[in-house]
């Protein structure tokens, strides 16, 4: 979205860089080009005539009057931190709709089968887990009040809430939470998220308001995934079977949540209200509406038309535009930490096989600057899996400087010398990754990042132009999802490949799935996370598969944070693959909204009950 | 008539037969595929992704997946989207109503302004409203439709604020005929501009060429009404080539309107479409192309017919 305010009236900290067609539009209404300099810039970033023909028309004087130096600098405020709910300043009303923004549309409401945010965005205040996470990463009871472990940690004993009754009036009790089980394990429903349920061998209750666990391994994740994040459906409506209860639950589901699903308008909107009957305090909003938007466009211009007041969860504003939300009226800008984590896989094969090559590569990486320059700050740097802020983030490890005159060291001492053009080339690792004595090749390599994704292709081009500056022949490559994860994507050929995108981690630091050997994918179209250890495992596999599993069987937490703080440890010193930085999420509402505290480990309507808007 | 018409109806079916075979092996040929995301889930296992492959019918070989999917499509039956897990003539049926009627509206939009301009510039050939209207054809047949929508939404949504900027409806209190209204005339006068815009040149040039025949000079030299003349007797024939033009832009609204639904946020099939592509939604994009495809034999089929209507030299055995 461009922002029509020339600059002078808006904050002058925050310029947008003018690297994109965006940008240069912004800069040309802003004064700070000319119309010639905007042609020559957008010539040089290799912007289509056509294209440049409707920048200059889109940024004609006529179009929305000259800028106009003259005019007094505006303060704008910043983004506020969430580190605790809203409170705004005026009386809080009875009742009242809160209008919200997505820019993505549930693919299913049925929890068990959804593959997106968005949907467990609204899923997680019609429908309630046993325990929920709250904005601190603690879990609080919610259908269970309480729960114990077993001294051998294989059994699990939950309490459950007396007196819950779900939307369709039928009572909760231990039943619904057994056929939740089976249904998600039945293999003719095809549950998407099995993950800790998996561990469970059988399921009893005692009685009405107990339910026993019992597992078939030691397995630290279990309540973070069991009891903090699957939702328990009503036995009625999984009596239906698998494929009527995928079909029809996924289109209008059945909870025990503070709101009620009231209809779903396809492309249009999602609505939930007041559930009177909740077992907690009723919610003080009667409504909340969610509108489907098709892009981050439209939803900027219907927070500042009014048509929505927030946007939050999944369909917070994105880093890059943060600066167009600041300028919004009765709009307050919130941030907060996310779990996921952008990183540079690298493909270990050839010289990516040698520790010295990847901490090169990491040297040679400007990821302060990303951070700095093209991101302005908004986000954090990364070292290793683990989210700053979360408890098993290890704070004593250091980010490698940006220095390319290290990372030449580094690539002479493993004997790699300058070839023609100056591209190094040398002999690749045959049997043991750190020793270079096979036969001699040239350093090229590809990049890959996310097409249509203008903030991944700035970073891409970025850390191509300084990899190319050491001698590795870099070239960026840009697919859209579905290509980069398929068959044919970049970890199944044997070029020596990186790719730039993030993971997101669950509130549990469990971290098998992107470095244990079990998690290397067996064919192309096999599962797992262990991606760059396709073709060659890590030379440090043996190790961090030991720690991985130590850490996901550990259940004292002050033992589990000290396997962590290793494995980070052996991240930092082996980069398996370069960690570039933590995003942040800004989601934004009205500044009459109280009682809104978004987080990392929650989802948007995870405590709606509470907000109330003011008058 | 009724012969021609079923004749072309029944040589449709190898048409659409064809059109179904092809754009199943381009999409088969795309890379990446629906199970593509699933693989990359931390919380999947090879057993689960089985299973969903499986439930889809991914693990069949592809010939087979097609002819399954003839099979169903000949008893009418869709198939099951990948990701909404519900009938595609669910899903279609939910959206393909709003994309009427935008195309609707849109058409309507097209018909009105391009008949009134095109009349108007050819009453007086290169005088002051030929030019002014020529002036405007090609502003609008040069303009692209999503830099177009965007100016309308920030002029009238955000600037002015008489209109709502995007939607179908208020997310609360609308619902009714005035609601949509208000919701329905950016889109409308988005996905008409272009047509507005070569439509008047049509009508124009085709006024022009029949306004100077000599049953136009008979005619008037007979007493009629200047009026009649021209609604009479000019138009009747000047519509015939418009006609075709029109029935070849019909179905282009449909696919041609994804930028527009995107735009004004409208509930459609182009956004469907979208949607489905990215996440590799094969049966809903199937499903899509044929309904298009349907669409595009029957607004042909449509003008043909229509010629014989308007002009009795044509006639269909």
């Amino acid at each position: 979205m461009i922002n029509l305010v020339p600059s002078q009236d808006r904050s002058k900290a925050d310029e947008p860089e003018p690297g994109t067609v965006n940008g240069l539009i912004q800069a040309r209404i802003d004064g700070r080009i000319g119309r010639r300099e905007l042609i020559r810039r957008a010539a040089a970033l290799g912007i289509a005539a056509p294209v440049v023909g409707v920048m200059l028309h889109a940024t004609s004087d006529l179009a929305f009057g000259a800028p106009n130096p003259a005019r007094a600098a505006a303060q704008t405020e910043g983004t506020i931190p969430a580190n605790a709910p809203t409170e705004p300043t005026g009386a809080p009303q009875e009742g009242g709709v809160l209008t919200t923004g997505t820019i993505e549309e549930p693919d299913t409401l049925n929890p068990y089968v959804t593959q997106l945010v968005t949907a467990t965005d609204i899923l997680t205040g019609i429908m309630d887990p046993l325990m929920r996470y709250d904005s601190t990463q603690q879990l609080r009871p919610a259908l269970a009040e309480g729960f114990e472990i077993s001294p051998d940690g294989l059994t699990y004993t939950f309490r459950l809430r007396q007196g819950v009754t779900f939307h369709n009036g039928d009572a909760f009790g231990a039943q619904d939470v057994i056929d939740s089980w089976k249904m998600i394990m039945n293999p003719d429903f095809g549950a998407f998220d099995q993950q800790g349920w998996e561990k469970i061998v059988d399921i009893t209750s005692p009685d009405p308001t107990t339910v026993v666990m019992t597992t078939k391994e030691v397995y630290a994740p279990f309540l973070s995934y069991v009891g903090g994040s699957t939702y328990i459906s009503p036995v009625k409506e999984l009596a239906k079977g698998p494929q009527a209860f995928k079909q029809e639950f996924g289109r209008a589901p059945v909870g025990t949540g503070p709101m009620t699903f009231v209809e779903w308008l396809p492309k249009q909107q999602i609505v939930v209200e007041k559930f009177p009957g909740y077992w907690g305090e009723a919610a003080k909003l009667d409504r909340v509406i969610v509108r489907i938007l098709p892009d981050d466009n439209t939803q900027l211009v219907q927070l500042r038309t009014g048509e929505i007041q927030m946007a939050a969860g999944s369909g917070s504003i994105s880093a890059t535009r943060v600066d167009e939300a600041l300028g919004l009226e009765g709009i307050a800008l919130l941030e907060h930490p996310t779990l996921g984590w952008s990183h540079l896989d690298l493909k270990h094969v050839d010289f990516l096989r040698a520790t010295k090559v990847r901490q090169a590569l990491d040297f040679a990486t400007p990821s302060k600057d990303i951070i700095e320059k093209l991101l302005k700050g908004r986000a954090l740097p990364s070292v290793a899996d683990q989210a700053p802020g979360t408890w098993a983030f290890n704070p004593n490890i250091q980010p490698r400087p940006y220095d390319p005159e290290q990372a030449k060291t580094l690539l002479a001492e493993v004997g790699l010398t300058p070839g023609e053009e100056g591209v190094l080339q040398g002999k690749v690792p045959t049997t043991d990754p750190n020793v270079l004595d096979g036969e001699v090749k040239p350093f090229e390599m590809e990049i890959w990042g996310l097409a249509g994704d203008s903030q991944t292709q700035q970073i891409v081009q970025v850390i191509a132009q300084s990899w190319n500056a050491i001698g590795v022949k870099t070239s960026p490559q840009f697919q859209d999802v579905s290509t980069i994860w398929g068959p044919e994507g970049y970890q199944f050929n044997e070029k020596m490949t990186a790719c730039l995108y993030s993971w997101f981690n669950s509130n549990d630091p469990d971290v098998m799935f992107y470095w244990h050997s079990s998690q290397i994918p067996d064919s192309p179209t096999g599962t797992g996370g262990n991606l760059p250890a396709y073709f060659n495992q890590y030379n440090f596999q043996a190790e961090i598969d030991r720690l991985t599993a130590a850490g996901a069987a550990e259940t004292d937490q002050e033992k589990r944070k000290q396997i962590y703080f290793q494995i980070q440890e052996l991240l930092h010193q082996e980069v398996p693959v370069i960690f570039v930085y933590w995003g942040k999420a800004y989601p934004a509402v009205t500044t009459k909204l109280g009682g809104f505290w978004p987080s990392a480990y929650n989802r948007m309507l995870w405590n709606v009950q509470e907000w109330y808007l003011t008058q | 008539m009724l012969r021609y018409t079923v004749r072309r109806l029944l040589g449709a079916v190898p048409l659409l037969l064809g059109v179904a075979v092809i754009s199943f092996v381009i999409m088969q040929l795309a890379p990446g595929g629906p199970d593509a995301l699933f693989a990359r889930n931390g919380r999947m296992s090879q057993e689960q992704l089985d299973a969903i492959r499986r439930n889809m019918g991914l693990d069949r070989p592809v010939h087979e997946q097609l002819l399954v999917w003839l099979g169903n499509l000949a008893q009418g039956d869709l198939g099951t989207s990948y990701s909404q897990f519900r009938p595609v003539t669910a899903v279609i049926w939910d959206v393909f109503p709003n994309t009427v009627l935008l195309m609707a509206a849109g058409l309507g939009l097209s018909l009105v302004f391009s008949l009134a301009f095109g009349i108007l510039a050819a009453r007086r050939q290169y005088g002051f409203v030929d030019n002014l209207t020529s002036f405007v054809s090609y502003f609008g047949l040069a303009m692209p439709v999503f830099w177009f929508g965007l100016m309308l939404q920030l002029l009238f949504a955000v600037r002015l604020g008489w209109l709502p900027s995007a939607g179908k409806y208020a997310a609360q209190g609308g619902g009714d005929v005035w609601d949509l209204l208000k919701h329905l005339v950016l889109p409308a006068f988005t996905i008409a501009i272009g047509s507005i815009a070569a439509w008047s040149r049509y009508v124009r040039s085709s006024t022009l060429e029949e306004a100077g025949q000599d049953y136009v000079r008979t005619a008037r030299a007979k007493g009629v009404r200047e009026r009649q003349v021209v609604a009479g007797h000019v138009l009747r024939n000047a519509l015939i080539p418009l006609v075709t033009v029109v029935g070849i832009d019909v179905p282009l609204y449909l696919t041609g309107a994804v930028l527009t639904e995107t735009i004004f946020s409208w509930p459609g099939m182009g956004r469907l479409f979208f949607d489905s592509l990215t996440t590799r939604d094969y049966p809903v994009l199937m499903g899509t192309l044929v309904l298009g495809a349907v669409l595009i034999i029957l607004g042909n089929l449509v003008a043909d017919i229509l010629y014989g209507l308007l002009d009795p030299r044509i006639k269909y055995g």
